[in-house]
């Protein structure tokens, strides 16, 4: 990596300072001040008790933490392992030489990240209805004996969490896979189908270790996205659902801190979620940079 | 590193080769795509076009409100006045929920006079008494003699320990609707039913299966395990409930059991009456519309919302008192609630206090809430007004409004509590336990199912036992921290 | 060989097959959604998607003897359309028909006359909805935004990528800190700071806090990694280019897609994010259009037909600018998709 010795000594601290400075005053302020909230048990921002680090030794007790905990872990596997690897299956078949339309395809398997969340939870309403759902009447046509009634968002409400961010993120996903599909070098794949190489071949010989980087970049993001799911649980089930099975770790934040007002709570949750972040993150890192 | 981008990538082979042509070329002009430039020509001309609106300053009373159809009901009130003036803002739920809780917690802005929701409420009226963020009206209203005029359980969920916090906008006293074009066909006299027994013994053969497939297409009542709204009804009526007056957890009562165990009956098996059928939701107003469900729990407002969302309905719906528990029973309960209330840090009380006056106490305020909702008003000055007895079309031409208030002084009074959501999710989640119990161990009636229920709600009971002794700002009153 | 040929046209058949069914899975909410603001309120709730045509059929034999009365008053209904039914032989009579078995319904064609413009002509033009100046909000929040956001990150990761400086390690950590910090975290602190900064209720408060986007200077610094060479502003710097003209004619036109692709992810969040303007702003006359659309639906009752007109609404905008920022958005996404 090269990094310019030429320039002026203030040249970087300008190009930087706008961030910085927007950075620090409402990100890093407002992040600083959470860490010492952690440390108190509050009533709103005014009334707090020094409890040192009780909110943190409560976390591991807690059984509606560990609850949200293992939701999200749920979620979180089956975002790597149903929705990726359907957006890579989407963005296969898409890139097959000889498909038409490409750019409409895309247009349309990315359109729903750009719709805005009080339309999917009408949406999802609709869609997963017990009785007349448009899901559950596709399922009936499909599979024969499907029952008249099925309690998605009633009974099963970690089935209807995925099936609506399936509807929703595996588009945005596949766009990144297509791009890195879309740098496969032609040459490479040809010669490769000349040697005898079949699909399967090809695909994990060739076209895998070419898009590794960006795969992984996406399995990160996907991770830590699917760690800090909130808004379509919440609206989706109008809070934690039956049973607290859709209740997730930033869900159970913020009815800590906004509900029962306790940012001290809050803010340890808060931490105790950044922990697992960051310890994922790095563990990422050292994985890929072993492989390399 | 391999470099799965095209365009940069070969941009830095061009740059390396020949970086003195490239930069020449772009020096002189800052290129970007037609869709950058759009951005960038929108952020431009909206900048341009916001600055010739010119925003008319708020002035006088601010009044927050988050209901947009009560705006435009006051909006005449509120207009036609010169004294006092009041600038009315609507905010959504949510969003006013936490200005106002931030405002009373930290000193941001707060408004003058402002509308509060039931289930807001009880979050402003957790923490020390003198933390509590309204105005205490008990003085003015007891000086007035409004504790006389309006009907005394409508107060409940706007009192605490012996404040009271705000004027009641409504009571919402609960009847049952009934597809009157399917029990009168039956020839079903609907007042020989008393008790929910009856109501199951009666109605009962009103269910079928259309299609032949061994699956009801008509069940008898809008319940479901997972529906807070029907089991809050039920179990307030029921005369249980989550909190007592003095704010402590009453999850684990015997009437909750039976409620519990009853509701558990009515969602499994043979037993079965009651049906999935979500509120203000295509799917559900589709499957009230096609008689999927025949009865439906209706509070006065949503008595008026089924007549605004489903006019298919028109002509069909009849209302009677809810059937009792057990004979000579409560036949209503209450759900859901407004109430008007001034911020302790108000910049007039006195104003606000008159406003809220005003616009709660006014007959045609209270009429035209009637005509436009069919919402009733608490004021038991307007009770005799003659537009309740008026026949609505909508309910075969029944005077709704009378039904209503016939049942009106019974209606259970309701806690305020802090932890209302925690206690309310905990009985959701033991009755769904309850349920899956009495299924996998082939429970079927009140009885065998008691037990279950009654160790379950002991779990709910402490799990919000839990949560609230480790909260020290809300300890249970009478026992300070 | 031969056997490749042949099933290299039946493979594109199945991938044909599959493509349009996903298309087609991922659509249908959309035509939900068209239809769920045309139809009128009369039938709002009897239709999934277009209102239909209904006529009326009677069954064979009359399956409810006891009601021979009401089979004869209904024996001219049959073949008639629904509403015709109900005009000549009383509503209550059709109905109770159709309750009792004795009836049931035919869908057949589209019936335009169910069909309206008139949610859209509401929201647009009544004046208790203002929605011409929500939308003009709506673009002034999210394009400034989405501007200026772009600028402050492109600085940054220019500043991190290909400068050597005392902070750099600082910030570079601190970016990636960011990145992963949940972001509910700030919401209550946030509120607090704009408060004693005086910002509630000003645009200002809205858009500041959103112009320090660490996933964007992480993206532009990924970016700026790979495809500034040196050697081009070594060569731009002998040149005797400043500094600052350096980055905005050199450096930027490098960037171009990444700049087009955050462009438009801040332009979306910004469009989309409803929490944040609803508790800065104050007066309903700076709303933007998806606070407007979530006050459509409301505590107590929601009107569906405003509701769906209203998401339509939002939705075009967005759409159209994907389409013209589409391909700079892809590979932009995944120029930062290196690891550096």
């Amino acid at each position: 990596m090269s990094l310019s010795r030429t320039h002026p000594r203030w040249v970087p601290y300008f190009f930087i300072a706008p961030f910085a400075l927007v950075f620090g005053i409402f990100m890093f302020y407002p992040l600083v001040d959470s860490l010492f909230m952690s440390t108190y048990q509050s009533f709103g921002p005014q009334h707090r008790t020094f409890v040192g680090f009780e909110n943190f030794v409560h976390v591991f007790r807690d059984a509606d933490f560990r609850t949200a905990l293992k939701n999200t872990s749920v979620y979180t596997l089956a975002s790597v392992t149903v929705q990726l690897p359907l957006a890579l299956g989407l963005a296969l078949l898409l890139n097959r030489p000889g498909i038409k339309g490409k750019a409409l395809f895309r247009l349309i398997f990315f359109s729903p990240s750009l719709v805005g969340l009080v339309f999917v939870a009408i949406l999802f309403g609709l869609l997963l209805g017990s009785r007349d759902g448009l899901v559950n009447e596709a399922l009936r046509a499909v599979i024969p004996g499907f029952p008249s009634e099925f309690f998605w968002l009633q009974r099963y409400v970690m089935g209807s969490l995925i099936l609506a961010s399936l509807w929703m993120y595996t588009g945005f996903n596949m766009v990144y896979f297509l791009a890195a599909l879309q740098s496969v070098n032609q040459d490479t794949l040809e010669a490769a189908s000349i040697d005898g190489a079949n699909a399967v071949q090809r695909f994990t010989h060739v076209v895998l270790p070419e898009i590794k980087p960006v795969a992984g970049f996406v399995v990160l993001l996907s991770i830590l996205g699917s760690l800090q799911l909130f808004e379509l649980p919440w609206i989706l089930f109008d809070g934690a659902g039956p049973e607290k099975r859709g209740l997730t770790l930033v869900m159970y934040l913020y009815q800590n801190g906004f509900e029962q007002n306790d940012l001290g709570y809050a803010s340890a949750i808060g931490w105790v979620l950044a922990i697992l972040l960051m310890f994922i993150a790095v563990l990422h890192r050292k994985l890929t940079r072993e492989e390399d | 590193m391999q470099t799965p981008v095209e365009p940069p990538a070969q941009s830095v082979t061009n740059h390396i080769s020949h970086p003195q042509n490239q930069i020449n070329e772009t020096m002189h002009t800052l290129s970007l795509s037609p869709g950058s430039w759009t951005i960038l020509a929108l952020a431009g001309f909206s900048s341009i076009a916001l600055l010739f609106y010119k925003d008319p300053p708020a002035e006088g009373l601010e009044f927050w409100l988050f209901s947009k159809h009560h705006e435009s009901m006051y909006r005449q009130t509120i207009v036609g006045e010169a004294d006092p003036v009041v600038s009315p803002v609507v905010i959504s739920f949510q969003a006013l929920e936490r200005r106002l809780l931030s405002g009373f917690l930290s000193d941001t802005p707060v408004p003058d006079v402002v509308e509060v929701e039931i289930a807001m409420a009880a979050r402003f009226f957790s923490g020390p008494l003198e933390a509590i963020g309204f105005l205490d009206l008990r003085e003015r209203i007891e000086a007035e003699g409004l504790d006389r005029r309006i009907n005394p359980p409508a107060f409940s969920p706007w009192s605490r320990e012996g404040r009271i916090f705000g004027l009641p906008h409504d009571m919402h006293p609960v009847l049952l609707g009934y597809r009157a074009d399917i029990v009168e066909a039956a020839g079903i006299d609907v007042t020989e039913i008393e008790t929910w027994d009856d109501f199951v013994r009666l109605f009962s053969p009103l269910m079928r299966d259309f299609t032949g497939d061994g699956v009801m297409d008509r069940y008898l009542l809008d319940v479901w395990e997972t529906d807070a709204f029907a089991v809050e009804i039920l179990l307030l009526q029921a005369g249980g409930g989550f909190f007592d007056t003095a704010g402590r957890p009453v999850l684990q009562s015997e009437i909750n059991a039976r409620v519990l165990a009853t509701l558990v009956t009515w969602t499994t098996g043979d037993t079965r009456i009651g049906a999935n059928v979500p509120r203000f939701d295509a799917g559900g107003n589709r499957q009230r519309l096609e008689g999927f469900v025949i009865c439906h729990l209706l509070p006065d407002w949503y008595a008026g919302g089924l007549q605004r969302e489903v006019p298919g309905l028109a002509g069909k719906l009849k209302l009677m008192p809810l059937p009792a528990w057990e004979r000579g029973g409560n036949r209503t309960s209450a759900i859901g609630g407004t109430m008007i209330s001034i911020p302790a840090r108000a910049s007039d009380p006195d104003a606000a206090w008159e406003f809220a006056k005003k616009l709660y106490l006014d007959k045609d305020i209270a009429r035209e809430m009637y005509q436009e909702s069919l919402i009733v008003s608490p004021v038991m000055d307007h009770w005799e007004d003659a537009v309740y007895d008026e026949p609505v079309p909508f309910y075969s031409g029944q005077p709704v409004g009378r039904l209503y208030l016939e049942v009106a002084p019974a209606i259970p009074p309701r806690a305020p509590s802090p932890f209302l959501t925690i206690a309310r999710e905990s009985v959701i989640d033991a009755l769904i336990r309850t349920r899956r119990e009495a299924m996998n161990r082939s429970l079927v009636t009140v009885e065998a199912i008691l037990p279950v229920a009654r160790r379950e709600l002991g779990v709910a009971q402490r799990h919000i036992e839990g949560k609230m002794s480790r909260n020290r700002f809300l300890q249970p009153p009478g026992e300070t921290p | 060989m031969h056997s490749t040929r042949l099933l290299k046209p039946l493979s594109l058949c199945i991938a044909y097959a599959l493509l349009l069914l996903a298309a087609a899975v991922t659509l249908v909410p959309f035509v939900w959604l068209v239809f769920a603001s045309l139809r009128a309120p009369e039938v709002y709730f009897e239709f999934q998607f277009v209102p239909r045509i209904r006529s009326v059929q009677l069954v064979e034999a009359n399956p409810r003897p006891d009601l021979a009365e009401l089979w004869q008053t209904l024996q001219p209904a049959r073949g008639l359309r629904l509403e015709e039914a109900r005009e000549k032989l009383g509503a209550e009579n059709v109905d109770r028909g159709l309750t009792e078995g004795m009836a049931s319904l035919k869908s057949g064609a589209v019936d335009w006359t169910y069909l309206t413009g008139d949610y859209f002509k509401i929201l647009l033009t009544q004046p208790e909805f203002s929605f011409v100046r929500n939308i003009l909000n709506s673009v002034f929040y999210a394009s400034v935004t989405a501007v200026f956001a772009t600028l402050f990150a492109a600085m940054g990761g220019y500043a991190l990528a290909k400068f050597d400086f005392r902070l750099r390690g600082a910030f570079t950590r601190l970016v990636l800190l960011a990145l992963i910090l949940p972001g509910a975290l700030l919401l209550a602190p946030g509120y607090q700071l704009l408060f004693r900064l005086g910002l509630l209720d000003t645009y200002a408060g809205l858009i500041l806090p959103g112009l320090a986007p660490a996933f964007g200077v992480f993206l532009f610094r990924q970016t700026m990694l790979n495809s500034v060479p040196m050697e081009l502003m070594e060569a731009a710097r002998m040149d005797g280019c400043g500094e600052i003209r350096l980055f905005f004619a050199v450096i930027l036109p490098l960037v171009r897609p990444m700049i087009g692709a955050f462009l438009l992810i801040m332009f979306l969040g910004a469009w989309n994010n409803f929490i944040g303007p609803q508790i800065v702003l104050q007066t309903p006359s700076k709303f933007p259009l998806s606070v407007a659309i979530a006050q459509l639906k409301g505590v107590y009752s929601t009107d569906y037909g405003l509701l769906m007109a209203g998401t339509l609404i939002s939705i075009a905008p967005i759409m159209a600018l994907f389409l013209l920022l589409q391909k700079e958005f892809i590979s932009g996404l995944t120029s930062g998709a290196v690891k550096g």
